[in-house]
């Protein structure tokens, strides 16, 4: 995976230390994901179901919880329910989800339903930590995949002044969107656009709100329609 | 076969008068058709031997539409013929103790028949029909008034009967058509009400024909108490007869499931078993198990998300394949991300190719992940291949090196396109840049 951030986000994290939940219904991967991830970062729960995730996250109240899109249990949302069960938690716990599913309909649902991220299963050890401490501090984590969905979502052409805020990219909001979807990490975003890297996770952020709050209701009917990828 | 090789199969033709029975035998077997139908009337005489033999083609003979769906509706997977053989052997059964001399009929393709008489039997078979039953009514009012004592009271049931059979008969042909191709209710609803129709005319000549007397008050009375037991018969068989309506639809539910299972099933242990049973035996080697597990991933992956009304051929899909092979053969992991998608054209093959070099090259010398973009509109196809290797510096490639000169950059120039190359310490990022409308002036050139 290409999820190159950690190249050069590293100034900007909050803490040295997080506390996570993992959630996923596969054992093997759950003891994969905690062998890889940074030593600095405490697994302090895990859960295979609905039921268990939303029962380990508000008795651990970590700071980010690594979720997995699909998951038995509960109504048969998945990840979805496991955040809209943990909503009282939002602002103190953050999710990244995590899926071996590329479907626009899986990475869509899950992010409007308040993941601030979405990364593949293939995701390497480091990349994984860094996309943790990322989300942990505030910050949104797009993958190219993600990227690439987004532009495809809200269409290459920048917003006008007349259109609804929310259901359009502004012209640098495209640039930073079509630069990540190209494999640029943060810091080379920054580079090629001549800005600072707090700046570029200020326009990911506001592209990961416009992701959650556009009403547009094209945007989930069109990730219902793009089956492939 | 016997002496005609090509003998058309025994089908109730569309060309009909009653039930086309007799335009079907005599394409069968090449005869006029008025000469059968003239036997077959002769025949009805001959102790009604020709009016049971019509009979019995009509109820077990198919209708040349009806053969023609039974053909096509063969399916082609290699699966489902064990399901719909027992269809097919029940089809030649119907067909061959028709008593037909020549070969059984296979239920294939339409009889030929004379297209002229076609169009005329279609157009004029019910007015036929109607002008006939005009004739007889004719005939036997002259019969009374030439002083023939013609009972006139079981004439007029019996002919209700005769009509009111006929409509329910007739339908038979029709409820099967909508029942089984399309369920259309348009169709059933006037389905029905020739049923209805048709049964009301049978029960009341039934019952004048029974009772005998003809007089109103006798007959009301008596078509009262008929319909009160038809209620009666009908609230008792409706729930026997809905509990085997649906036990019909759930066993043909559970027989497109088992289809749908045993195809899932075969693709799988064409693919998935497959591979894992080729990395169990090259668990030693880290390379080639990646490399397996990323192929494997790629093709289910495109069976999982496929989606069967989506176009194929487009751009994408040809970057996706590509990107798939340059995978295969070095096995560095390729991502590709795409925005948009246009037809594929001769230029952008080209296209395609120039970035089949670019990822080549950045998965050889980048020697990790290499991500793709493309984003393509009416207009414009942009593609970036970006790697993480060392770099390099165009101009230090060696000039009888053609990789990136010929094959990427000379290429794109040559379609009306262009090409950038952008290389740091940090990686490189190959960008190909093609207008739609370049396309044509190239294809002249």
């Amino acid at each position: 995976m290409n999820l190159t951030q950690g190249a050069g986000g590293g100034s900007a994290r909050p803490a040295n230390s997080a506390r996570v939940v993992i959630v996923d219904d596969h054992a093997i991967f759950r003891s994969g994901l905690k062998a890889d991830l940074d030593p600095s970062i405490q697994v302090v729960g895990e859960a295979a179901t609905v039921e268990q995730a939303i029962a380990v996250i508000a008795q651990q109240r970590p700071d980010v919880v690594l979720l997995d899109v699909h998951l038995p249990g509960g109504l048969g949302g998945g990840g979805r329910e496991v955040i809209a069960g943990s909503a009282a938690l939002l602002s103190s716990t953050r999710f990244l989800a995590l899926s071996v599913s590329d479907a626009a309909e899986d990475v869509v649902a899950v992010i409007r339903a308040g993941a601030r991220g979405y990364v593949t299963k293939t995701i390497s050890g480091a990349e994984i930590t860094d996309a943790v401490f990322r989300v942990a501090g505030g910050d949104a984590v797009f993958s190219p995949r993600l990227a690439g969905f987004v532009l495809d979502a809200f269409g290459t052409a920048p917003a006008d002044i007349a259109d609804d805020e929310l259901d359009k990219l502004s012209a640098r909001e495209l640039e930073v969107m079509r630069l990540i979807a190209r494999g640029y990490s943060y810091k080379e975003v920054a580079k090629e656009l001549f800005i600072s890297i707090k700046t570029v996770e200020t326009h990911v952020s506001a592209v990961l709100r416009k992701l959650q709050l556009s009403s547009r209701h094209e945007l989930t009917k069109w990730a219902a329609e793009r089956r492939l990828l | 076969m016997t002496t005609l090789p090509v003998r058309p199969p025994l089908a109730r033709s569309s060309d009909r008068v009653i039930a086309g029975v007799c335009s079907g035998l005599a394409a069968h077997l090449g005869w006029p058709v008025r000469n059968v139908r003239l036997g077959m009337v002769l025949a009805c005489f001959a102790g009604g031997a020709g009016l049971v033999f019509y009979a019995w083609l009509w109820i077990m003979v198919p209708t040349a539409d009806e053969a023609v769906r039974r053909n096509a509706r063969r399916p082609a997977s290699p699966i489902a013929p064990a399901v719909s053989r027992p269809a097919q052997g029940t089809a030649a059964d119907a067909g061959s103790p028709a008593g037909a001399p020549g070969p059984v009929p296979d239920g294939a393709g339409v009889p030929p028949g004379a297209p002229w008489f076609r169009a005329h039997g279609m157009r004029y078979g019910k007015e036929i029909l109607l002008g006939c039953g005009l004739l007889l009514v004719a005939g036997i009012m002259i019969a009374q008034l030439l002083g023939v004592d013609v009972s006139l009271g079981t004439l007029i049931p019996a002919a209700a009967v005769l009509g009111g059979a006929s409509i329910a008969w007739m339908q038979l042909d029709e409820t099967r058509r909508a029942g089984l191709v399309d369920k259309t209710k348009a169709d059933q609803a006037g389905g029905w009400g020739r049923l209805a129709a048709g049964l009301a005319l049978v029960v009341a000549g039934v019952l004048v024909m029974v009772s005998g007397s003809g007089s109103w008050e006798q007959t009301w009375l008596a078509l009262l108490a008929s319909v009160a037991v038809l209620g009666g018969v009908v609230l008792v068989l409706l729930p026997w007869a809905l509990k085997f309506w649906r036990d019909l639809e759930a066993e043909r539910a559970g027989r497109i499931r088992e289809t749908e299972r045993a195809e899932i099933a075969a693709h799988l242990h064409d693919s998935v078993l497959q591979t894992l049973a080729l990395i169990q035996r090259r668990a030693g080697n880290e390379h080639d198990v990646v490399r397996l597990a990323r192929a494997q991933e790629r093709e289910l992956r495109g069976w999982l998300f496929q989606d069967p009304g989506r176009e194929s051929g487009q751009l994408s899909d040809r970057i996706k394949a590509v990107a798939g092979e340059v995978e295969d053969l070095l096995g560095n992991a390729v991502e590709v991300v795409t925005v948009g998608d246009a037809p594929m054209t001769e230029a952008y093959e080209a296209l395609v190719q120039a970035s089949r070099e670019a990822m080549l090259n950045a998965s050889r010398h980048g020697g990790g992940t290499v991500s793709v973009y493309l984003e393509a509109s009416d207009g414009l196809a942009e593609i970036f291949i970006k790697d993480r290797g060392p770099g390099f510096e165009l101009g230090d490639v060696p000039a009888d090196r053609l990789g990136i000169r010929e094959s990427i950059i000379g290429r794109m120039k040559r379609h009306g396109g262009s090409a950038a190359i952008l290389s740091t310490g940090d990686g490189t990022e190959v960008r190909l840049r093609l207008p739609a409308a370049a396309e044509h002036a190239e294809g002249k050139s």
